[in-house]
């Protein structure tokens, strides 16, 4: 398929501190979520889906992994002959000093030569942080139909929680007059989901001058926008109405596993039209044991359940022994629970060892616990 | 590296599989839900270092072109290697015709391209673990001109029936291939397995030909045997010969027994199949599942016991599922209650709300179907 003349660029270079071990050895985009895939899969699969052939990975924080990952393109259907993913990690420059991305807006000036190599007509700035089903080529016929200079695709989102986000204030037709980044009185609910169409030609200029101004955080949503907004420049707002998540923080993580367990969630990852693609690994589908119990739960191939599992997402190959009793967790790869060992409101990282007899979170606890190394019974 | 290229044979005339057969050739067939038999001897020969492999197709090729592809999923280097799908000639006149034999001189110049020395013919009906590098290194430290395979079983009374049988003498020098008749309870069932040089293959393949025009290769190496020095090895551990319908039940449901599937799925031997990016299985508050397989992309909400589930299939409120093969792509409406069924690709039972079969003897549901 011929490309539709757009250009992804996802910024993956985040950690996402908050995540805590879960992020120390790789960067965010890179953490597991719902049951088989990687948070990154997310903006990948809709590139695919949404007919981007090109997209570039922007990678920064602790990125072996994740360029690893991102660059096998063949799993989502991205290495067609014209079509590729490109990662793009900070390099060193003839006549420029060795620098990290200063910013997102940055991350983009210094692969103009990337960019231009493709000569897009637009480009389109994706976030590796989130969870979510979008098809951008709606964005651009939107974009297109406006004649903008840039649109940027925004959530409602509930009016308490406004001041939480960045909020784009806008008049009738969808044209933003104004941004406010986490205001404390908002005007308006629509939060900016950091997804941006741009003509690249008028970005192309704005980033050249961005980079050699001193003043700057080289920063889309706090220099881009605010001077485009500032020089009069046409920008909309592409309303989103969807499932979506940035999941920031443990208890934002294991929450949107969750959401998974609703019969009817809004993410649907069991839609034949919207496939989310991910890594293929060679393992048996899973085996539920004589004595097991599965109640409202979510499982991948590979795993081998023998204990009870309750209100749980279990990633591929996780082995729950017998008379384990495993509620409310979210149990990442390899995962090893022991004969009789306790789990209750608790993710579990990628190759932990619970042993046998071992008690881990807490039935009654506010906040979820994360468990990231080997738990030995006591 | 294995310096030998690998032939996927089709199945003989004495495979006949109920149904599932009519839609596609043996290799096709789902096995345990996710894979397809046909897996299971490209992921030995990828497994192995077998880089160059031929699948040969009698007919109805669909299904087969379809999930072999470009072999990439099997691990198969794109340039150094090759998945070549070799359909048989259309137009043999008779299907008595149609026996590899014909296949591969229909395609023998695919194979006399090939630039190895060795060849390690498999069939594709037969569910097993091997490492033919292994195989092929004793092959050429014995001397032997031909190697096969075989597993020395006791039930070959009901099972196997008309499949090849080994007659060894003591040094394990093959005597003679025939049928098993159902006789004998002890008998060495032919892996339909044989490694040897690409040179003798081909001379065997035109001597089959100009002997008779119904034979196989398997007849032509059993009139060899005082001539060629024929040597067989015992193959152990799990083994499945997917000949009839029962014996494909069968097959998928002694898997269950789990220390026999740790046996056939080594975590350092993968088995690969062709991934359809469904997403994990989702059990709801009234699912129940107790002592089977489950693929992903299933929706249970309904009792699951003792059955193999394939992808993407569909359990509702108040279905009970008992010793059921359940194929891809399958519905299984409200309060249905079906036992001893083996249910194939698409269907749904919606309406009919009791389908038992008989323990031993399972029905079967067609591709397809509306119940």
């Amino acid at each position: 398929m011929r490309q539709n003349n757009m250009l992804a660029m996802i910024l993956a270079g985040g950690r996402g501190t908050r995540l805590e071990a879960l992020t120390k050895k790789i960067a965010k985009p890179a953490v597991y979520y719902g049951g088989k895939y990687r948070i990154i899969d997310f903006p990948l699969s809709n590139c695919a889906n949404s007919g981007i052939n090109n997209v570039g990975v922007l990678t920064q924080y602790e990125s072996v992994l994740l360029n690893s990952y991102a660059a096998a393109g063949s799993r989502w259907g991205l290495d067609a002959r014209d079509s590729g993913v490109f990662v793009l990690p900070p390099r060193e420059k003839d006549g420029a000093a060795f620098d990290v991305y200063r910013g997102t807006a940055d991350a983009i000036s210094q692969n103009i030569d990337f960019i231009d190599s493709h000569s897009p007509e637009y480009v389109l700035i994706l976030s590796g942080d989130h969870i979510y089903k979008m098809d951008y080529a709606k964005m651009l016929s939107y974009h297109r139909a406006q004649n903008a200079d840039v649109t940027i695709a925004v959530l409602p989102v509930p009016m308490k929680e406004a001041s939480r986000f960045g909020i784009m204030n806008t008049d009738e037709e969808g044209r933003i007059v104004e941004f406010e980044e986490k205001p404390e009185h908002p005007k308006s609910n629509l939060a900016s989901m950091g997804i941006y169409i741009f003509d690249w030609k008028q970005l192309r200029k704005m980033l050249v001058a961005d980079m050699d101004n001193s003043d700057s955080n080289h920063d889309f949503g706090k220099d881009i926008i605010p001077t485009m907004l500032n020089d009069g420049k046409r920008l909309f707002a592409y309303e989103f109405n969807g499932y979506w998540k940035d999941v920031g923080t443990i208890d934002s993580l294991w929450e949107a596993n969750m959401d998974l367990l609703d019969k009817n969630n809004e993410l649907d990852l069991n839609d034949p039209t919207w496939k989310i693609y991910t890594e293929d690994v060679a393992t048996t589908p899973h085996f539920v044991g004589k004595n097991a119990e599965v109640v409202n739960s979510y499982i991948n191939q590979g795993c081998v359940v023998n204990g009870k599992v309750k209100n749980s997402v279990l990633f591929t190959s996780v082995k729950v022994a017998e008379n384990a009793d495993v509620q409310d967790a979210v149990l990442m790869p390899n995962v090893e629970v022991g004969e009789g060992a306790v789990i209750h409101r608790a993710i579990v990282a990628q190759g932990v060892k619970i042993d046998a007899g071992a008690v881990v979170g807490d039935p009654d606890s506010e906040h979820i616990e994360l468990i990231s190394k080997r738990v030995r019974c006591e | 590296m294995c310096n030998a290229f690998g032939i996927v044979n089709f199945e003989g005339s004495n495979v006949k599989i109920k149904g599932l057969q009519d839609y596609r050739p043996a290799g096709a067939i789902s096995f345990l839900g996710r894979y397809r038999l046909i897996d299971f001897p490209i992921s030995n020969l990828s497994n192995s270092g077998v880089n160059h492999i031929q699948v040969h197709i009698k007919d109805k090729p669909r299904s087969l072109v379809e999930h072999l592809g470009t072999g990439r999923h099997y691990n198969i280097n794109s340039k150094r290697g090759k998945l070549h799908i070799l359909p048989s000639s259309s137009d043999l006149g008779s299907d008595f015709y149609n026996h590899d034999i014909a296949s591969y001189l229909y395609n023998m110049r695919a194979i006399e391209e090939v630039n190895y020395p060795y060849v390690i013919l498999v069939p594709s009906h037969m569910v097993y673990r091997m490492d033919y590098s292994d195989l092929l290194d004793r092959h050429i430290e014995s001397g032997a001109d031909i190697t096969m395979v075989y597993q020395s079983v006791d039930n070959a009374k009901e099972a196997f029936i008309d499949c090849d049988v080994l007659n060894l003498n003591k040094q394990k020098g093959v005597l003679s291939i025939e049928k098993n008749r159902g006789i004998y309870k002890t008998r060495n069932i032919s892996l339909e397995t044989y490694v040897m040089s690409k040179e003798l293959f081909i001379d065997l393949v035109k001597k089959a030909a100009n002997t008779s025009s119904l034979y196989w290769f398997r007849d032509i190496v059993n009139d060899e045997c005082s001539e060629l020095d024929i040597r067989a090895t015992n193959h152990r551990g799990f083994f499945a010969c997917i000949n009839d319908f029962k014996s494909y039940f069968d097959a998928n449901m002694s898997l269950m027994d789990f220390d026999k599937a740790k046996d056939l799925f080594d975590e350092d031997w993968p088995i690969y199949t062709r991934t359809n990016d469904s997403c994990p299985t989702q059990y709801y508050p009234t699912g129940r599942v107790v002592n089977s397989f489950v693929s992903n992309g299933c929706l249970i909400e309904g009792t699951v016991e003792n059955c193999i589930v394939g992808r993407g299939c569909v359990v509702k409120k108040g279905a009970v599922l008992k010793n059921c093969v359940i194929s891809p792509s399958v519905v299984i409406g409200e309060d249905v209650h079906i036992e001893n069924v083996v249910v194939d690709k698409k269907a749904r039972i919606t309406r009919k709300k009791d389908l038992v079969g008989e323990s031993g003897n399972p029905m079967y549901v067609k591709r397809d179907d509306r119940i």
